[in-house]
């Protein structure tokens, strides 16, 4: 019952994660309609941005982090603003923009840190237990920031005319620019908003899971099951099927070990393909 | 307007089945079964062998282009092919060229049927997402699914093919298989894509419309798929018989981004681009070589400028070029738009 | 319904009713279109036209009703499936294939119809006077708007199908151009024997062409008689005048 408890924990933990990813995946998707092959890529960078200023420059982790989202929130306006804006109704070309621009993260990352893993610890060490449940410090804080991240963009998107601005342009583009929402300003905003997350992301968790430079890979791998799972464009969807991925994963990892947990979660993906094609909660997407 | 006289309908031009591109692609595919008869060479062989399998792999991005749909999912037929090769080498010892591709094209295209039944329904966006998410299952599938598999070792000690009972063991021999395979491959793909061109420009340009006007566009998204699933199969063989093992690490999901490359850079309008590419970009690589890790950031690069600058790819820019040498514009469909101005795309 | 008129090839709406979520576009719509008739639809803008044309033709699911083409029921079924029984849709807006030229759209029309070159024979005089000929390998997304429009009637007309769907064929096109569609409509029913579903803004076309029109307001078949007799009632009027109505001006003309 304790292990239970314990990796229903782990499992919330790892779900936080994933809806930050998430979010930002579907915020990018749903505003500027780009599946961002690139998602991965900020959180990797992000994770290696906070272990330069915090292991190599010595700054302190908050710092770290706090570094890491802003500059990847800023590659990731210079990103949008100057390649993808310029590609953006064509969503193929996006598509490859995107994906390129992965590739060149990745190998800037291999290039500059070295293939090998850079020791990157949690500053904080220690378990909190509770009778036979035990749960690292470390994803206790992780938790809580994720959580406050999660908070911040629902208040953003929800409760603020940028967020409006932002839901009315990811339900109707041409309303939204009729009403003379400032499209093209709110373009590489909701994109740094989203890469700024990812890297905050890369920087709290990577010490936590591990820093490489492959790992964005599974990132997307997990961000795309996430949103399929969800609905593509669906706030609440993604938040949800983040939970669900994270717990899965957890109780997969534990008990039947291997990679059984992926492989579980792919065939939830497809049954939910077969039944619901448009995801938990998403709208319609078969082609009109 | 009224009292002018009345014009007849011009006369018909039956569009040969082939183009021009179809045909260099064609030649330089035949052209490479000199190689394993004159060159023992074997960094040659080896690197003859590398581009026609990357070629060959790359077709299946190039089939599913045809209805601007971006594929991932190469690498995984790559894998139920070759590893269908494997197992019916070993296990049943069935060592026939002809039998071995057969199965490896069939396998992977049955099992792409029902996949297809269920994505090709949805919008293109979902298409991307599953078949890259497919290359991550399969991938796990391949070290999971260990009594079929064998796991983390791959399935070594194959025995070499034969073709009419002689067997193709050696380097040239190896060579010569890849070349057979690359050679039906591009035929197949070439005869299936412009056999139905019509069907997918217009799937690609306006489905809305091609449906309302009478085609059942699933019925040739789903047979592309399909076909595109088994000519990944048969690159997915020559590189078990290349390596005479099926291992997981020759499917791993990311080298899809590889494929994709070489047809968007190469030129994504005419089979020729995807040969093209494949054939300058494994040279680049090998040429790159001493910093082997840099070969993806190479093609990052390349893509974004390729997209951003010259839509056409390689071969649209070149055959560009030469049509404003020769004086002439390019030709309104075969060609599919070469030179692409401002990065706008040009339909 | 008189079996008579539920012969081969008749259009008949049974009671429709669409609704998308709580939202009725319209509902208890019933008419018939005779094989080889000609019925117009008329209705201020959001009277639920354009959704009525996407039921027929298999892009939208009906709430409840049916739809029968001859003696089949075709609501539900796929586009492509009521585009080869016969029933083929055009488009209010521009609906070509782009990038390719005039004779490849056409030739594709007929082969996804499964139909020879000779109906392009037979179209032959409707694409002289179209101006089609004269711009026939000339890449049809740069041609003017009004030869966009009339390739994509053409086109229509080249799967031979025997029960037409306008959606609003004259809008956008200028004054001059409309005449064009009366050739059109003409020519389909006079050499292809064609049945039509004409939903129009102009009223000049509607009066010229159709002996008979219903009218949809906000979902419901409020009308239906001879165009002049229609919309000399005042409910129609009414409807009108309550409508926003962007094309007033060629009711007024």
């Amino acid at each position: 019952m304790e292990s239970f408890i314990a990796t229903g924990l782990i499992g919330i933990s790892l779900g936080t994660q994933y809806t930050l990813l998430a979010l930002g995946f579907t915020l990018i998707f749903g505003i500027l309609g780009v599946v961002n092959f690139a998602h991965g890529g900020f959180y990797v960078m992000g994770g290696y941005v906070a272990y330069y200023c915090n292991v190599i420059l010595g700054l302190p982790y908050p710092v770290a982090v706090l570094m890491a989202m802003l500059s990847m929130a800023a590659l990731g306006w210079l990103f949008e603003a100057f390649i993808l804006e310029r590609v953006i109704e064509d969503h193929q070309a996006t598509l490859m923009v995107t994906m390129g621009f992965y590739l060149v993260m990745a190998t800037a990352i291999l290039m500059i840190f070295g293939a090998e893993s850079p020791q990157f610890p949690f500053p904080v060490t220690g378990v909190w237990r509770l009778g036979g449940i035990y749960f690292p410090y470390a994803n206790m804080i992780v938790l809580g920031a994720c959580l406050a991240a999660i908070v911040f963009v629902y208040w953003l998107v929800y409760r603020t005319n940028i967020g409006r601005g932002m839901r009315a342009m990811s339900e109707d583009l041409p309303v939204a620019s009729a009403l003379g929402m400032r499209t093209k300003a709110l373009f590489p905003f909701a994109f740094a908003l989203a890469t700024g997350l990812a890297g905050g992301t890369g920087a709290l968790v990577t010490p936590i899971l591990a820093l490489a430079p492959h790992v964005g890979d599974s990132v997307l791998a997990f961000s795309f099951l996430t949103v399929i799972l969800g609905g593509l464009g669906s706030v609440t969807g993604a938040t949800c099927a983040a939970f669900i991925v994270g717990l899965i994963e957890a109780y997969a990892a534990v008990y039947l070990g291997g990679s059984k947990g992926a492989l579980t979660l792919f065939a939830l993906v497809l049954i939910i393909l077969v039944v619901r094609p448009q995801g938990l909660l998403g709208r319609e997407v078969r082609r009109s | 307007m009224n009292n002018r006289v009345p014009k007849s309908l011009p006369a018909e031009i039956r569009p040969s089945l082939f183009s021009g591109h179809d045909w260099i692609a064609l030649a330089i595919v035949s052209l490479t079964f000199v190689i394993p008869f004159t060159s023992t060479n074997p960094q040659v062989l080896s690197q003859t062998n590398l581009i026609l399998i990357a070629a060959t792999a790359a077709l299946g991005v190039y089939i599913m282009q045809r209805l601007d749909l971006m594929s991932f999912a190469v690498p995984s037929f790559m894998a139920i092919g070759g590893y269908t090769v494997a197992l019916l080498s070993m296990k049943l010892q069935l060592t026939d060229v002809f039998v071995l591709a057969a199965a490896a094209f069939l396998m992977p295209a049955l099992c792409a049927i029902p996949l297809g039944a269920l994505i090709l329904r949805l919008k293109g966006v979902y298409f991307v997402l599953v078949t890259f998410v497919l290359t991550e299952i399969v991938q796990l599938l391949l070290f999971e699914a260990g009594p079929i598999t064998g796991g983390s070792n791959g399935l070594v000690g194959m025995p070499a093919v034969k073709i009419f009972g002689m067997e193709l063991w050696d380097n040239p021999h190896v060579l010569l298989t890849t070349c057979g395979l690359a050679f039906v491959s591009f035929i197949i793909t070439s005869v299936f894509t412009r056999w139905f061109r019509s069907e997918f420009a217009a799937i690609e340009t306006n489905d809305v419309l091609a449906e309302s006007l009478g085609l059942a566009a699933w019925k040739y998204k789903a047979m592309a798929f399909s076909v595109a699933a088994g000519v990944s199969g048969l690159a997915g063989f020559a590189l078990v018989n290349m390596l005479l093992t099926a291992h997981p690490s020759s499917f791993a999901p990311m080298s899809s981004v590889n494929y994709i490359t070489y047809t968007i850079v190469g030129g994504k309008a005419s089979i020729l681009g995807t040969l093209i590419g494949a054939l300058l970009l494994v040279s680049a690589t090998d040429y790159f070589a001493l910093s082997g890790e840099m070969s993806p950031g190479l093609f990052g690069l390349l893509i974004i400028v390729v997209t951003m600058v010259a839509r056409g790819g390689v071969v649209g820019v070149v055959s560009g070029l030469l049509y404003r040498l020769a004086g002439q514009s390019p030709p309104l469909e075969n060609g599919e738009h070469y030179l692409v101005v401002n990065g706008e795309k040009g339909q | 319904m008189t079996t008579q008129s539920l012969s081969a090839g008749a259009l008949h709406a049974d009671r429709i009713a669409k609704s998308f979520g709580g939202l009725k576009v319209f509902h208890d719509v019933s008419f018939t279109v005779p094989a080889g008739g000609l019925l117009g639809v008329i209705g201020p803008n959001g009277a639920g036209k354009t959704t009525m044309i996407n039921i027929f033709s298999g892009r939208l699911g009906l709430t409840s009703g049916q739809v029968m083409l001859g003696g089949t029921r075709i609501d539900g079924r796929s586009t492509f499936e009521i585009a080869m029984m016969g029933l083929v849709r055009s488009f209010q807006h521009t609906a070509i294939f782009n990038g390719h030229s005039v004779e490849t759209n056409l030739l594709s029309a007929l082969r996804f119809s499964r139909r020879d070159r000779s109906v392009l024979e037979r179209l032959s005089p409707l694409l002289d006077q179209f101006g089609l000929i004269d711009n026939w390998q000339r890449n049809a997304e740069v041609m003017p708007y009004g030869l966009q429009k009339m390739l994509g009637l053409t086109m229509a007309l080249a799967t031979q199908p025997n029960m037409l769907l306008l959606d609003e064929p004259a809008a956008g096109l200028e004054k001059s151009e409309r005449a064009n569609i009366d050739t059109y409509v003409k020519f389909a029913r006079e050499e292809f024997g064609c049945g039509i579903l004409l939903v129009e803004h102009d009223m000049e076309i509607i009066k010229r062409l159709c002996p008979s029109v219903i009218v949809l307001d906000g979902g419901r078949l409020i009308a239906e008689g001879p165009p002049t007799d229609v919309l000399s009632q005042p409910h129609v009027i009414n409807a009108y005048l309550g409508g926003s109505d962007e094309e007033d001006s060629d009711v007024t003309h």
